[in-house]
């Protein structure tokens, strides 16, 4: 032990590492209570170690070519040795990545996870949504079957709708005049090196910022404020051993449900991997129906429930769209702002705020459920019905969070 | 019960179908799930897609090597019956020469049952009739104008639409009805084995993997317990 103990010492002088163990690790408080809500984090570590292990070893055997990219990935899905499982873990990870982000994003916003003085941390989740949304975008135009071509051409011509630069920003965009190889050799250095670095970056800094003004709790107790003598708060405890064993058994039902999804049903009924995608990419055959995948559908539903322009401003209907699907994204980010409650969680806040909350939640799974089928009158009009109930939790949120009445919130946890 | 609420949610996630039921001039497609365990159906379905398919559908991304070692078809017969082409090496893929983009405009087999799924390609090669008006002679309920002939003709028996767009049978085939549906089976088992050959290994093993973590989430438990 000695010696263990001399070189620990001969470390920390020359690099910090006790006590930034201790600071972030053994010694760094966190809510004693706390619901299955507060796992969604570690388990969002888990999938994001996940894709980039298996990530790596797809993008060993992967062509990044127009010619190439198709077959090559048929190649990892037979000769490649456990090449299939590596393509239905990342996959299957993409999903399982956006189902705990939403969910991890929900409690957020029950639980007024962005609240002073997490605003931060919450601004920098918010920013690794949008740079997963793009990360599974790019991704997914990778394999190049007919719904990565045709998908991608819908999501990239909405980047032409812009107004007098649209038509260039496309085509910069493109690297070429339709969407051809060189998209998608660009689109792999975006996928694998660009995008993934950006978000270890803010993966970093929302844990750091997090760990700097302290984790929530449901019932948006401050621990803080009573300690003991050794200034751990009463309501606290060490994050390690006693969150980091707490995760262990989630991560193990996690993987339960996961390795069932990737071994009994990769392609999630045609949610995850859809039946075009077997298809190789073929730009003179439009799919019947392009449907996106599951977790870009509420977005896609909005964007599509967008069927007016505003003529004499020379917006058209598919511009207003793009704006009004930007939105519902950028609104997230100033949810901070927006909310004038003095209390956090939704479990001391008022009748509105609960309304709005179900409002908001049934849009949002409603939304998705019709932006995988094909548009017809009646789907637009609930889609659009949708829309209005996906923002106005949000528009109305300074309103109703500062002049409801909310409940006392408790001393201790 | 909040945790059921939300796996019922997940669950019910795959109770919505991707696109829309309807199959061609039919309702809905016959069901019919594939099974890649049963070797003798895959080999029996290899031998209908040798005799009747391969004159002009490639299976490009699939070895006859890979095909021997799944199907666990002997050498001789897998170089003197089906390769039958001293050119044609064992690790080559299963194209008969075929070139890349077929000139009458067959597809590509290897992954057809992904893109189509069992229950369409099991239901159009059952639902082939009499049609004077195409030129191939034979129409399809399925895949109405198809431009693939009743190749099965000899095995299946003519088959007529009747008023009403029902089918019946104008002449028996090689096969009775019964024998015929459990070929098409066959052949839809081994083409969806050529889609995927791994999902043999793939749907043998995962519950080996499951019940590993069903034992990490035990023990994890345990830990989690001294700790709460």
């Amino acid at each position: 032990m000695a010696s263990k103990n001399s070189l620990m010492s001969w470390i920390d002088r020359r690099l910090p590492v006790t006590e930034n163990l201790e600071r972030h690790l053994t010694k760094h408080p966190v809510p004693s209570k706390v619901n299955f809500f507060y796992l969604f984090g570690a388990l969002l570590m888990v999938v994001f170690m996940i894709q980039v292990i298996t990530g790596i070893w797809l993008m060993m055997f992967y062509t990044n070519t127009e010619e190439g990219a198709f077959a090559s990935v048929e190649y990892i899905m037979r000769d490649v040795e456990y090449g299939w499982l590596m393509r239905y873990m990342h996959s299957t990870g993409a999903s399982a990545f956006f189902f705990l982000m939403y969910f991890h994003m929900f409690r957020g916003l029950l639980y007024g996870s962005y609240q002073k003085p997490k605003e931060l941390v919450w601004l920098f989740g918010c920013f690794l949504l949008f740079l997963l949304m793009a990360e599974g975008f790019l991704g997914y135009v990778l394999p190049w079957g007919q719904m990565s071509y045709w998908a991608a051409n819908v999501i990239l011509s909405l980047f032409g709708a812009i107004p007098f630069i649209g038509e260039s920003l496309q085509v910069w965009i493109q690297g070429d005049y339709v969407l051809s190889g060189a998209t998608l050799s660009r689109f792999f250095a975006l996928h694998v090196v660009v995008v993934p670095l950006l978000m270890i970056a803010l993966v970093v800094f929302h844990i750091f910022a997090l760990h700097e003004v302290g984790a929530g709790n449901p019932e948006g107790v401050d621990i803080e404020k009573y300690r003991d003598k050794t200034g751990m708060p009463l309501d606290g405890k060490p994050f390690h051993p006693y969150k980091t064993f707490g995760a262990l058994p989630a991560i193990g039902i996690f993987f339960i449900v996961f390795f069932a999804i990737v071994y009994y049903a990769p392609t999630g009924g045609g949610y995850f991997i859809e039946k075009p995608n077997f298809e190789e990419a073929n730009f003179l055959k439009t799919p019947e129906h392009i449907a996106p995948v599951w977790y870009y559908a509420p977005f896609y539903s909005i964007l599509r429930a967008v069927t007016f322009g505003i003529p004499f401003l020379g917006i058209t209907s598919k511009f207003l769209g793009f704006i009004i699907f930007a939105a519902s994204i950028a609104i997230l980010f100033i949810v901070p702002w927006l909310d004038r409650s003095k209390v956090q969680s939704i479990r001391y806040k008022g009748i509105f705020s609960k309304i709005a909350m179900i409002m908001f939640a049934t849009s949002f799974i409603t939304l998705g459920y019709l932006g995988t089928k094909p548009v017809n009158e009646i789907r637009t009009l609930i889609a659009q019905i949708c829309t209005i109930f996906y923002f106005l939790p949000f528009i109305l949120m300074p309103i109703y969070t500062k002049y409801e009445k909310t409940l006392e919130v408790p001393d201790r946890l | 019960m909040k945790k059921l609420i939300f796996l019922a949610f997940f669950i019910s996630l795959f109770g919505y179908s991707a696109g829309e039921n309807k199959c061609g001039e039919l309702e809905k497609c016959f069901s019919f799930e594939s099974s890649v365990h049963d070797r003798d159906s895959l080999q029996r379905g290899l031998g209908i897609y040798k005799n009747y398919c391969s004159s002009c559908h490639t299976l490009r991304y699939l070895r006859w090597n890979r095909l021997q070692r799944d199907l666990d078809i002997p050498e001789t017969v897998l170089i003197d019956d089906l390769i039958s082409n001293e050119n044609i090496k064992t690790s080559d893929f299963v194209t008969f020469g075929l070139p890349e983009i077929s000139p009458i405009g067959a597809p590509d087999l290897t992954l057809r049952t992904r893109v189509r799924g069992d229950d369409w390609i099991y239901t159009y090669l059952q639902t082939f009739y009499q049609d004077t008006s195409q030129a191939t002679g034979s129409n399809n309920l399925v895949y109405p104008g198809t431009a693939m002939a009743h190749v099965l003709i000899g095995l299946q028996g003519t088959q007529e639409l009747d008023s009403n767009g029902k089918l019946i049978r104008l002449s028996k085939g090689a096969l009775e009805p019964e024998e015929f549906d459990s070929a098409m089976k066959d052949l839809v088992n081994f083409l969806a084995y050529a889609s995927e050959p791994a999902r043999i290994e793939r749907e043998r093993n995962g519950i080996y993997i499951i019940l590993f973590f069903v034992v990490f989430t035990a023990v994890m438990w345990l830990l989690y317990r001294e700790y709460k």
